[in-house]
């Protein structure tokens, strides 16, 4: 049987078992010796109940679910580099620009045109990192990126992705979650109110930050919007607690610990005879709950029990708060069933106001940063038969311009590039993707799209689709109308699609 | 000649249809009603695609009008008393599925292809939905029950005694005192309050309890914190740096507004309009920060336009939302799906407050202005001197504007740069231009601005029309060392509206890229009046002082005036970009007209919300407390009220209530909450019987009391109560109590989460500060929204992650520990402590197999604390402690009972 087929058959199984379960989950409710009549009485609430077809059972919110058809992936890994890297220096590659490099630009660019900081004239700034063809498929990869060029042929490559938000804030919003405005669900929200997790011991949907800031949207990024809260990121951190409060207070063992969720399950099962209210008893489930998370969550978050080989891969070090940790981080996620992990890189903001801003001195440390652990993850992934059902995902919320940036009309003191929503590249790997593509062209400079343009609802519509789901028909009831992710747009890119 | 076979089906269904449509009439029946009976079907079945989105084959079955018109077929489908000849009927019933509606899905049942046909052969009534109607004085019914104790209570008991079920009996006292008073107050009772009520033994004793808690300011604290949700309130901007925002006072006119009762009508009318009233108090304008809760975007670059007109659609949302229960925003884009709103009567409505003039400029303005100190003295000073010297309207314009400084206009605002560029400040370097549109000049013959330097002999010049237009003004300006000032100059008569054009130049200026000038607001007008008064000099300078003076600042809403007005367009689809016709304030037809007197603009929106005659406000208002109080509302949509929302479980009973806020109790929301609390409905206890737990899982019938989990800001004053560290302080900015390293990271800004001192790290959690990008954990944690938008209801969620905030955060640990140690001061054995605590937290007796739970957990813990002393040091965490082993089992203890589920929920 080749792999493929392997992993058909698994995720076949997974499905035939989550039937399985919701059917033996409805067969212990009706035989329940308890009697209760329907477990399924939780609070209700929220736009679940307006007679549509929003899933959602307060008393088990995050039960593994089969999703309407057979996706090839079984959870994503999303790498947002927030602030916007320069495509330029990466994975587009314009020859034509260094011809014009110092040249005012034209002003048939700017006409009409608003940028962030480019105001006036500003000159074009040609490539500022050299380009080769790697691979089977030949496809062009930075200097930038010496490790991920190995690799090359797993990935594919979108080149003309678009966007019409040149602000982070509302930029992230729009990737995430299909409106530039706060309030919507975020993808991952979206995807483990759909799906479920399957490690019960674990949050459904993990967020991990590195680069020293919070993305520029904030938390909202990964809110659950109208969905449950349940829904919502679990902000996972490399300094304190790995989740907020996992740890026992100080002088509190584990034993102690243990003895008091007995004690108050105890108690809470006195006060379930005495009212019969469902809800105690989720609430005694749900302590149950928090307990086994107190003992898994360590573990799996701790990186420093990963073999040497691995983290000479990764380029990890075990107790630094950093990309790297977080890559591998994800990967034990992922292993462990976690659905849908998030890490977001602050410090990609290559306006070239400073040293680390220079689109030709910091881009080139942030590259280094991330260009080992992501192909060790697309490696490690693969060596452990994890590839097929992992989606990995990279990208940000818009690209960078071809001309230099002028702030205020103003030489720069350093080489940076300005917003660009209007082509920028991202790439998917994994979960069905099609390895060794690239799809989507942009002009000679990289300014405007000339074919294969991708807005970012139809990167949320292929994302979606890989996990099994049509973006049109996932949708929830919130005041009155059904909103789904893509809002009233997305089409499944197909072309990358293997 | 051929007969088409689809026409031959179509005769012999015609056949069918004649035949059915007979058998509908041999028996006929009441009349069929639109509301109850049409209206679901067609909302369910036919609406998807003949609605106000889609009108497939050009017809729509929203609005009257609609529904009877010609469609593509140049026929109406719906003829009045004439089913047999009606499109609509004759399509139910084909077999053909190209032709049968509703296309491509199931047909219609039997039942519902009868109501159709009758309703039609009745002469098809169109209705309205009822929430769309005046609320009338509905009839109560008659009961004779002794379980009855007012009105409310007749409406529940008509409706169990349908469904054959009988209401509960009276909880006992202790329960209900916990009950009631963490619904009035958010917190239990205080010592003196219980006692009282529980040694009461009077028919009165509970009636009093409830209009003591009712006296207390705990009482204003627990109602504000739901309007805060509402309001979207918080104390930041939002998006990328998410800076702070001083808009605290506004959470405090709240907690007073709802401490002295104010009357609803007023409540929202300040709200609304409080800076259109005569004479605006200070109190007035802070009520209209309401709105001003919206979100700005400072980033970078970001359109101020963009941002602004965001921030006004969202006052028409949130009105819509919060104040007359109806999802109002799928109007933004296209006429509403399923309710009767037109696409442009969104935009009318979205007039009302289109003129504002805020614009999401980085200083929030206008803010209201409250000098501090001698400033304020100087303040008091200039207007009692403007009042007796100046004319009336002179004299009201300057105090305005040293409480707002508007009129004035954003610098920003400046366009067409030239070796300048605006952000916060419109900067202009070295001969640098800008250009700054549509100035009125008629009448105007001072401009009064404010700006910086750092360059000698700078000078300003503006011209009219275009930079080669007539010079209108030289004006010399200073090195300001880069501090911003504020000066004038005096403006030649010109009349008219301009376009002024601006140029900057120094001879001192060494780089044509250094910046010249930076200009932060202008304001056209006159001079400061009555120079020939007595005092004016020292009037004059008491103005100059103030406008550069520090004052406490509170974003508000202010009107422009006509020089400044702003028309509203219809956006076409809803964006924004694509400006559509022109429209005027107005309101939904479908809903009452504007009162005859009422201005058009926010005051005359107030007075519209605020008549008798608007159907919703009261509904919406009365829905929400009951809702807070039950757990659900009679309609459980808070936000939707609509056809869309769920049904109201008890509409007469809704109605009921809503008459007597408006006509019995005159808007007091005391009264109304009152008259709930004093039933017997809310008195019930609350436990689940197996029939119940059958028949009304959901307790939509009410044979039970409210059985519901506790807010994030209950759960969390409660435990600051009962463990005795919760301060008593009112008002004043946010607090900082005690969270985790790092939850705060915006980028851009260097806020920090101080640590407050003190009795500041235990105060109420509606005083907590509100980031919106990064809310205070535990609130998250326990369901409180974001408030990035209006939290219409929170969602009640059951999760492990609450279980591990009140088990291991530090600020639950410091609670138990302070819990512990007020259990500890009970002289006697282990049970007697134990026996105490749960007795101030539950006011009543502990069942003793829960006691001996908890006793063995206190064994157990302190035989492991006893051969680990240091652990026992490190929780309890008290160097007056001779031994620590005994307190830290009684913390472990006193962790345990503040996660008991009963404590969790009011029972």
């Amino acid at each position: 049987m080749t792999q493929k087929e392997l992993h058909n058959q698994r995720l076949v199984r997974e499905a035939q078992k989550v039937v399985m379960q919701q059917h033996t989950r409805r067969h212990f409710i009706k035989e329940s010796a308890m009697g209760l009549g329907a477990l399924a009485l939780g609070n209700l609430l929220g736009g679940c109940s307006t007679g549509s077809n929003n899933v959602f059972d307060a008393t088990n919110p995050l039960a593994p679910k089969a999703a309407p058809f057979l996706g090839k992936a079984k959870s994503v890994i999303y790498l947002h580099m927030a602030g916007a890297p320069s495509q330029l220096e990466m994975f587009s590659y314009k020859p034509e620009l260094a011809k014009l490099d110092g040249q005012d630009c034209p002003p048939s660019l700017l006409n009409g045109k608003k940028f962030a900081f480019i105001r006036g004239v500003p000159k074009m700034l040609g490539p500022q990192a050299s380009f080769n063809r790697y691979g089977q498929s030949g496809t062009w990869v930075s200097e930038n990126l010496p490790h991920l060029s190995t690799v090359i042929d797993d990935v594919a490559v979108l080149q003309a992705v678009t966007t019409d938000q040149f602000n982070h804030a509302p930029a992230q919003l729009l990737m995430h979650t299909g409106t530039p405005r706060l309030g919507r669900p975020s993808m991952g929200s979206w995807v483990t109110y759909g799906l479920g997790t399957e490690n019960k011991n674990l949050p459904g949907f993990v967020v991990l930050t590195s680069g020293g800031n919070n993305p520029d949207a904030g938390k909202s990024v990964w809110g659950s919007g109208f969905l449950p809260s349940v829904y919502q990121g679990v902000q996972c951190r490399s300094e304190g607690d790995p989740v907020l409060f996992i740890k026992d207070p100080a002088g509190m063992d584990r034993d102690i610990r243990k003895a008091s969720i007995d004690a108050i399950n105890k108690v809470n099962e006195e006060s379930y005879t005495e009212y019969q209210d469902p809800e105690t008893l989720s609430r005694i489930s749900q302590y149950e709950l928090a307990y086994k998370m107190q003992i898994s969550v360590p573990g799996v978050m701790d990186i420093s029990t990963e073999p040497e080989y691995i983290h000479e891969m990764y380029g990890t070090k075990p107790g630094e708060s950093c990309f790297a940790n977080n890559v591998l981080l994800a990967r034990k996620l992922v292993e462990k069933g976690v659905r849908f992990v998030q890490l977001f890189d602050w410090g990609w903001d290559t306006h070239g106001d400073s040293a680390g801003n220079a689109v030709d001195i910091g881009l080139k440390n942030k590259c280094r940063k991330i260009d080992r652990p992501i192909t060790a993850l697309l490696q490690d992934l693969k060596q452990r038969g994890l590839l097929d059902e992992t989606l990995v995902v990279w990208g940000s919320e818009f690209g960078r311009t071809p001309m230099q940036e002028n702030r205020d009309g103003k030489t720069m003191p350093f080489k940076g590039r300005d917003h660009h929503g209007e082509a920028f590249s991202m790439w998917m790997a994994g979960g069905g993707i099609k390895g060794g593509t690239t799809y989507g062209e942009t002009d000679e400079i990289g300014y405007n799209i000339v074919s294969g343009k991708v807005e970012t609802f139809d990167v949320q519509a292929t994302i979606l689709n890989q996990l099994g789901f049509d973006h049109e028909k996932f949708t929830y009831e919130s005041q009155g109308r059904n909103f789904r992710l893509t809002d009233l747009s997305g089409k499944v890119i197909h072309d990358i699609i293997a | 000649m051929f007969l088409k076979p689809s026409k031959k089906l179509f005769y012999s269904s015609a056949v069918l249809i004649v035949l059915a449509i007979t058998a509908v009439v041999i028996y006929p029946s009441d009349p069929i009603d639109y509301n109850t009976e049409v209206k679901p079907i067609l909302n369910k079945k036919c609406i998807t695609c003949h609605g106000g989105v889609k009108q497939e084959a050009g017809f729509s079955l929203l609005f009257e009008e609609e529904a009877f018109a010609p469609t593509k077929s140049g026929k109406p489908a719906i003829i009045k008393f004439k089913p047999e000849e009606s499109e609509l009927i004759r399509r139910l019933h084909l077999t053909d599925p190209e032709e049968r509606m509703p296309y491509k899905h199931d047909p219609l049942t039997k039942e519902e292809i009868k109501i159709l046909t009758t309703w039609i052969k009745e002469g098809a009534k169109w209705g309205s939905h009822w929430a769309y109607q005046k609320v009338k004085e509905p009839a109560v019914p008659s009961i004779n029950d002794d379980w009855v104790n007012n009105n409310i209570d007749k409406y529940i008991v008509e409706k169990l005694e349908a469904e054959k079920l009988s209401p509960s009996k009276e909880a006992d006292k202790a329960t209900l005192l916990r009950r009631v008073s963490l619904d009035i107050t958010g917190l239990p009772a205080n010592k003196k309050i219980a006692a009282k009520y529980l040694n009461d033994p009077s028919d009165k004793a509970y009636e009093n309890l409830v209009n003591d808690l009712m006296a207390t300011p705990a009482y204003g604290e627990k109602w504000a914190a739901l309007w805060l949700d509402l309001a979207r309130y918080a104390d930041t901007k939002g998006f990328e740096a998410d800076r702070g925002r001083n808009i605290y006072k506004y959470r405090d006119w709240l907690i007073h507004a709802f401490n002295t009762d104010k009357p609803y009508n007023d409540f929202l009318t300040e709200q609304i309009a409080g800076d259109l009233l005569p004479n605006p108090s200070d109190a007035q304008y802070i009520a209209t920060a309401f709105h001003r809760n919206t979100m700005n975007n400072d980033e970078g670059g970001t359109d101020n336009e963009e941002f602004r007109t965001a921030a006004v659609l969202d006052r028409v949302n949130t009105t819509w939302s919060a104040v007359m229960g109806t999802s109002f925003n799928c109007v933004q884009c296209h006429s509403h799906p399923y309710d009767p709103f037109k696409h442009d009567e969104y935009y009318k409505f979205m007039a009302f407050f289109n003129n504002t003039r805020d614009e999401d400029s980085p200083f929030e303005n206008p803010v209201l202005r409250q000098y501090q100190g001698i400033d304020n003295v100087k303040f008091e000073s200039v207007k009692k001197w403007l009042q007796q010297n100046a004319a009336p309207a002179a004299a009201n314009y300057w105090i305005t504007f040293l409480r707002t400084l508007q009129p004035s206009i954003n610098a920003f605002q400046c366009d067409k740069f030239v070796n300048g560029a605006n952000g916060w400040y419109a900067t202009l370097r070295n001969n640098g231009t800008c250009n700054l549109k549509n100035v009125v000049l008629t009448g105007k013959s001072e401009l009064l601005f404010k700006y910086a330097s750092r360059v000698d002999k700078g000078v300003w010049r503006i011209y009219l029309d275009s930079l080669t237009g007539p010079l209108v003004k030289e004006v010399p300006v200073k090195n300001t060392g880069g501090g911003f000032v504020h000066t004038t100059t005096s403006l030649p008569d010109i009349k008219g509206t301009h376009t002024l054009y601006f140029k900057y130049y120094s001879p001192k200026i060494k780089n044509s890229t250094d910046d010249g000038i930076l200009f932060e607001w202008f304001s056209f007008g006159n001079p400061f009046p009555a120079k020939e008064k007595p005092g004016y000099d020292s009037a004059y300078k008491y103005f100059n002082d103030l406008i550069m003076a520090g004052a406490e600042t509170t974003p508000i809403m202010m009107d422009a005036n006509e020089d400044l007005f702003r028309p509203t367009h219809v956006f076409e689809r809803g964006s924004w970009l694509s400006k559509g016709k022109l429209v005027a304030p107005d309101v939904p037809a479908v809903l009452p007209s504007l009162p005859k007197n009422a201005p058009k603009n926010r005051l005359g929106l107030a007075m519209w919300l605020t008549d008798k005659n608007n159907p919703l406000v009261s509904r919406t208002l009365v829905n929400r407390l009951w809702e807070q109080l039950f757990g659900t509302g009679i309609v459980e949509t808070l936000e939707d009220l609509g056809t869309q929302g769920l049904s109201p479980t008890h509409q007469t009973l809704l109605d009921y209530l809503s008459w007597q806020l408006m006509h019995t109790h005159n808007w007091s929301i005391k009264k109304t909450l009152k008259e709930i609390l004093l039933s017997a409905t809310y008195r019930q206890q609350s436990m689940f019987t197996k029939e119940l737990l059958k028949k009304d899982p959901y307790n939509k019938l009410y044979a039970r009391g409210p059985r519901v989990r506790l807010s994030a800001e209950q759960i969390r004053d409660q435990t600051l109560a009962v463990s005795t560290l919760l301060s008593p302080k009112m008002y004043g900015k946010s607090v900082m109590p005690y969270q985790p390293e790092g939850i705060w990271r915006s980028p851009y800004n260097g806020d920090a989460w101080k640590l407050s001192e003190g009795e500041d790290q235990y105060r109420r959690s509606l005083y907590t500060y509100f980031k919106r990008t990064a809310p205070y954990p535990s609130m998250l944690t326990f369901d409180g929204g974001a408030r990035e938008v209006c939290v219409i209801r929170r969602i009640r969620t059951n999760t492990p992650l609450q279980a591990l905030t009140s088990l291991n955060d530090s600020s639950y640990i410091i609670m138990a520990r302070s819990f512990a140690k007020s259990m500890d001061k009970v002289n006697g054995s282990i049970e007697a402590k134990i026996k105490m605590g749960y007795e101030q937290m539950m006011y009543k007796p502990i069942a003793p197999a829960k006691l001996n739970v908890l006793t063995s957990l206190y064994e157990s813990s302190l035989s492991k604390y006893q051969s680990n002393k240091k652990a026992a040091t490190v929780l309890v965490s008290d160097s007056t402690l001779a031994s620590p082993t005994n307190r830290a089992a009684l913390v472990v203890v006193a962790n345990a009972m503040l996660n008991l589920d009963e404590w969790l929920n009011k029972n």
